[in-house]
């Protein structure tokens, strides 16, 4: 079982004030085939957390495996193209570029001649809707062309930061149901940081993150 | 990355248009510059073929005196040694055969002079002059410095036979300061023919096509002469009993001596060359084929002049066309890594979420230069279509004025192609002689041949001119297009350096984390 390990992670910011420990020694495993939740209030360090977890940031201390292969090694862009992809809060999608062709980059990444429309299909975004430019298409439509993406790059993590945050409560429902399927069906390691009650009622796992430390 | 750069060049239609525009300027100046570089070589070539130089054959004075100053140390009389002293020159024969080597001589100049007695025509009075002529002196022969027998005469020498072998290579002609003032001019082909001043034909009342006979004061034999021409000189001393023709006719008026047999002296021997390039190479011919004539204490000289200062002045207009081009390409560079730098910092969020789905910053880079590449290829291709039409004309306006002046000159050198009449370019044209009514040309074998010569001079002057025009290439060549590509394609891979920095500097956090 493909699994993501987290091994005495710890990470700091430095200011005006000094050095500011924001992780503190974090140890966690996250396991295919489920999702998690990570809460904690704001600047509890949840989105710093999910930065080194998607290797947009560089580890301090500790490190990260994938399968026992080691973040460190494998490299930040090796590991966001081959192991790990990320639906952000403000969807992160080029403007200029319709619905599907958002989800080509993820296709073209991958090296895969697949038709981006069966990807947005599972999001329930129809053909004609992916053909719209981005600013064309509600918030909604936009995190699940988001999710779309996240889901044609093929990566066995998705890392998600407050993928809801935008939506009405409709559209959340099923956003939630689409990071379940993407665990349980496609067998995906799943982690969504939120304050998102709902989403933590949805996930196989929620994990606390206070005073920098993971529980 | 070719599908994401298609897309960024068809989608931001307003910077890909500006970034044409900027490239489809620089390319056209660029192409401007290069063609003008290829005009002024084109022309450089043509300046090559057209003042081809000049070798002289002379008096190697240096050789002379150094046998004089022998001759005086072993005991010659020096006032008998200065008093005989003869300029050595070239046989006629020799000058022919030397004017044969067509792969080299263009065309060729020789003189003879001589006098002759008027007979029963009157000259004109020119006291005071020094080149006028001293009528009634018995056996005052004007010979030139070729003669060198000791001939007498008994006649009066009351005129001046100057024989050459083409008017055009009249020194009068070449000043400006003598013009035709009533029908043509005389070549190697019109023997018995000859050109006199407008003075003496209006004294002895001869216009073009009369017949007059005047007598060789040696042999006082009668030659009779047809006016194919009448010429009026502006020269302060000219001589107006002087009677030009073409060097077989003047040498009727030699002494036997001196005619020896047709194969008499010439001087003041030019042979105008095909192209200066091989001038060189042709007096090392000259004086291998020719041995006897550094004997004889002549010398064979090249004389480029005309086309040294000819390629000065096109050489300072490819320095001016190179300064432009380095200008343009600077100034290129600098537009165009400003306006990616901006672009690239518009594009950072697009590059960060790019960088966060794994896309390695070389792939990005990649991107941003194919992108470039292939609006500079849209900007270049147009520039390569209105270029190729504004380059022709910028090049075409600098190398016309060459042309220009190249053709003046070509219709005021009396078909010679050798023949460099003044020093000015933009000097005005004197009118170009009438053809001799058929009348007259009736009168002669050799005045008909004559008259259907000048008749086609037009014509063959105005095709010689076209002729030039057709031979400059003034247009922009597959090689400036392929300079022109290249140049922007390198401008651009300069301009991407500083962007490209910048885009290596880039970290996905930061930019998410600043747009979130």
């Amino acid at each position: 079982m493909n699994t993501l390990k987290v091994e005495h992670v710890s990470y700091s910011y430095k200011n005006a004030a000094g050095e500011q420990e924001v992780l503190k020694d974090i140890n966690a495993e996250f396991k295919a085939g489920k999702m998690y939740a990570i809460v904690g209030e704001s600047g509890s360090g949840k989105t710093t957390f999910l930065s080194l977890l998607s290797a947009l940031d560089k580890l301090q201390d500790g490190d990260i495996y994938y399968n026992s292969k080691s973040l460190r090694k494998i490299g930040g862009s090796e590991f966001r193209l081959k192991y790990v992809n990320i639906v952000f809060q403000s969807y992160n999608l080029i403007k200029y570029m319709t619905a599907r062709e958002n989800v080509q980059i993820a296709i073209d990444f991958d090296n895969r001649k697949v038709n981006p429309n069966t990807y947005l299909k599972q999001v329930g975004i129809s053909e004609e809707e992916g053909g719209r430019l981005i600013g064309k298409l509600s918030g909604g439509q936009q995190q699940r062309v988001a999710i779309a993406r996240a889901i044609a790059s093929n990566s066995p993590i998705i890392v998600a930061d407050e993928p809801t945050g935008n939506l009405d409560e409709e559209t959340e429902e099923k956003i939630i149901d689409l990071f379940k399927n993407l665990a349980h069906e496609q067998k995906k390691i799943v982690i969504i940081v939120t304050h998102s009650k709902q989403v933590a009622n949805h996930a196989d796992k929620v994990l606390h993150l206070r005073h920098g430390k993971l529980s | 990355m070719f599908k994401r750069s298609w897309l960024s060049i068809k989608r931001k239609l307003g910077r890909t248009i500006i970034l044409t525009l900027i490239f489809f300027m620089m390319a056209n100046l660029v192409l401007a510059a290069i063609t003008i570089k290829t005009a002024v070589a084109a022309q450089m070539d043509y300046a090559k073929s057209t003042l081809g130089g000049t070798v002289a054959i002379q008096a190697d004075m240096a050789a002379i005196r150094e046998s004089q100053k022998t001759e005086i140390e072993n005991g010659g009389n020096r006032k008998e040694m200065f008093k005989e002293m003869m300029r050595p020159a070239v046989n006629v024969e020799t000058a022919n055969e030397i004017a044969a080597y067509s792969e080299y001589v263009k065309d060729y100049s020789y003189e003879i002079s001589s006098s002759a007695n008027a007979g029963d025509l009157e000259t004109v009075e020119t006291k005071g002059f020094g080149g006028g002529n001293m009528p009634s002196m018995p056996g005052s022969s004007r010979r030139d410095s070729t003669s060198s027998s000791e001939s007498s005469s008994t006649l009066d020498a009351d005129i001046t036979i100057s024989g050459i072998n083409a008017y055009a290579y009249l020194s009068g002609v070449q000043s400006e300061s003598m013009e035709i003032k009533d029908g043509t001019y005389f070549d190697e082909d019109t023997n018995d023919q000859a050109m006199v001043s407008y003075e003496f034909a209006e004294l002895n009342e001869l216009s073009v096509g009369d017949t007059f006979t005047i007598k060789n004061i040696y042999t006082e034999a009668s030659i009779t002469l047809t006016i194919i021409g009448i010429y009026d000189s502006s020269e302060f001393n000219a001589n107006a009993n002087t009677i030009y023709m073409n060097t077989e006719t003047a040498a009727k008026f030699l002494s036997e001596d001196d005619y020896n047999d047709g194969n008499y002296e010439v001087s003041n021997v030019k042979y105008y060359m095909i192209t200066s390039e091989n001038a060189e190479e042709f007096v090392e011919k000259i004086k291998s084929d020719f041995p006897d004539l550094a004997e004889d204490n002549l010398t064979i000289a090249v004389d480029t002049s005309e086309y040294d200062s000819m390629a000065n002045s096109i050489e300072s207009v490819g320095s001016f066309a190179t300064t432009i081009l380095i200008i343009v390409i600077v100034a290129a560079i600098i537009i165009v890594t400003l306006i990616v730098t901006i672009n690239v910092k518009d594009r950072r969020y697009e590059m960060g979420v790019l960088l966060s789905l794994g896309a390695n910053k070389t792939n990005i880079i990649g991107q941003i230069a194919t992108e470039l590449l292939v609006i500079g290829t849209f900007g270049f291709v147009l520039a390569s279509i209105s270029g190729s039409f504004l380059a022709s004309k910028i090049g075409t306006s600098i190398v016309e004025s060459q042309v220009a002046s190249s053709a003046q000159q070509s219709e005021r050198n009396f078909g010679r192609p050798g023949a460099q009449i003044g020093g000015s370019s933009t000097s005005s044209m004197p009118d170009m002689p009438d053809a001799p009514d058929s009348s007259d040309s009736s009168e002669s074998n050799s005045d008909s041949k004559s008259s259907s010569k000048s008749k086609s001079m037009k014509e063959s002057i105005m095709s010689r001119s076209q002729q030039s025009n057709i031979d400059l290439d003034i247009n922009a060549t597959p090689t400036d297009f392929l300079l022109l590509f290249v140049t922007g394609y390198l401008v651009i891979i300069l301009a991407l350096i500083l962007p490209s920095i910048n885009v290596l500097r880039y970290q996905p956090k930061t930019i998410l984390a600043g747009k979130e």
